[in-house]
């Protein structure tokens, strides 16, 4: 049981959060139980959710890179939940889960990562990680694989993602946490 | 929530409860998260406020060494 319940999903009578509910639904992330938990308050769940997706799914990066940033955040900042959703789009453009646990753990190393896809993996291993280093040096690698809208587009993706994985996270009662 | 998330338990979000309801809870989780995620990815574009404490409006190089180039909410972190 959360430490804030989500609402029974017959209470959701906003015609615009349900369809972002419906989204979410056919892409995996996130799940009904964060939504539902957000529905508590309409006017942050609509705006949220609506740029969680939309972070997440479009732009000009790959949605693949970004659903593997966004579950090494997840572990990041130790929230189970989150970790464990996975993107459907994602898999079927074909992310496999060995690439998922690379992407959080030998990625440098993985000769199947080009060096734009570890250069934007190490954006995300570190910013919340050790922030210090992501400094104009790394902007300047960053620049040499992505433009900066594309730089933008990743760092809006983590900042989104990475903020509700750690309000997720404080949700879980601390027994039930991975 | 920021500095040690392990800290936001039960019993927190008990002793939250007895000041805010769960919507408003709700409402400054969200907040959090999103400031959270923010002023660390902003702390490192390396940008400046665009006004002096007296309230001028100044470039990017005087602003820097007016306000540093630490930015000191992010000191410590990640370590």
């Amino acid at each position: 049981m959360l430490n804030i319940q989500p609402i029974p999903i017959e209470e959701v009578k906003d015609p615009e959060l349900l369809e972002l509910m419906a989204q979410a639904k056919e892409l995996g992330v996130p799940d009904e139980e964060f939504i539902l938990v957000l529905a508590r308050v309409p006017s942050y769940a609509k705006p949220i959710l609506k740029a969680m997706l939309m972070a997440h799914t479009q732009g000009n990066v790959s949605h693949s890179l970004k659903e593997m940033m966004r579950i090494q955040l997840a572990k990041f900042a130790g929230d189970p939940y989150f970790s464990q959703l996975r993107s459907k789009k994602a898999l079927a453009e074909g992310l496999t889960e060995e690439q998922i646990t690379s992407a959080s753990d030998d990625y440098e190393d993985n000769p199947h990562f080009s060096e734009a896809d570890k250069v934007a993996l190490r954006f995300s291993d570190q910013m919340y990680l050790d922030s210090q280093k992501v400094n104009k040096a790394f902007y300047d690698e960053m620049k040499q694989h992505y433009s900066d809208a594309q730089v933008m587009e990743l760092g809006a993706m983590m900042v989104l993602h990475y903020g509700m994985q750690v309000f997720m996270r404080t949700l879980h009662p601390k027994s039930s946490s991975n | 929530m920021a500095t040690d998330p392990d800290q936001i338990d039960e019993n927190f979000y008990d002793q939250l409860k007895k000041h805010y309801s769960i919507d408003e809870i709700v409402e400054l989780g969200t907040f959090i998260g999103m400031n959270i995620g923010y002023h660390t990815f902003y702390g490192t574009l390396d940008f400046y406020p665009m006004f002096s404490p007296d309230g001028r409006l100044i470039d990017q190089d005087e602003s820097r060494k007016i306000y540093g180039t630490e930015v000191k909410s992010l000191t410590g972190r990640g370590t």
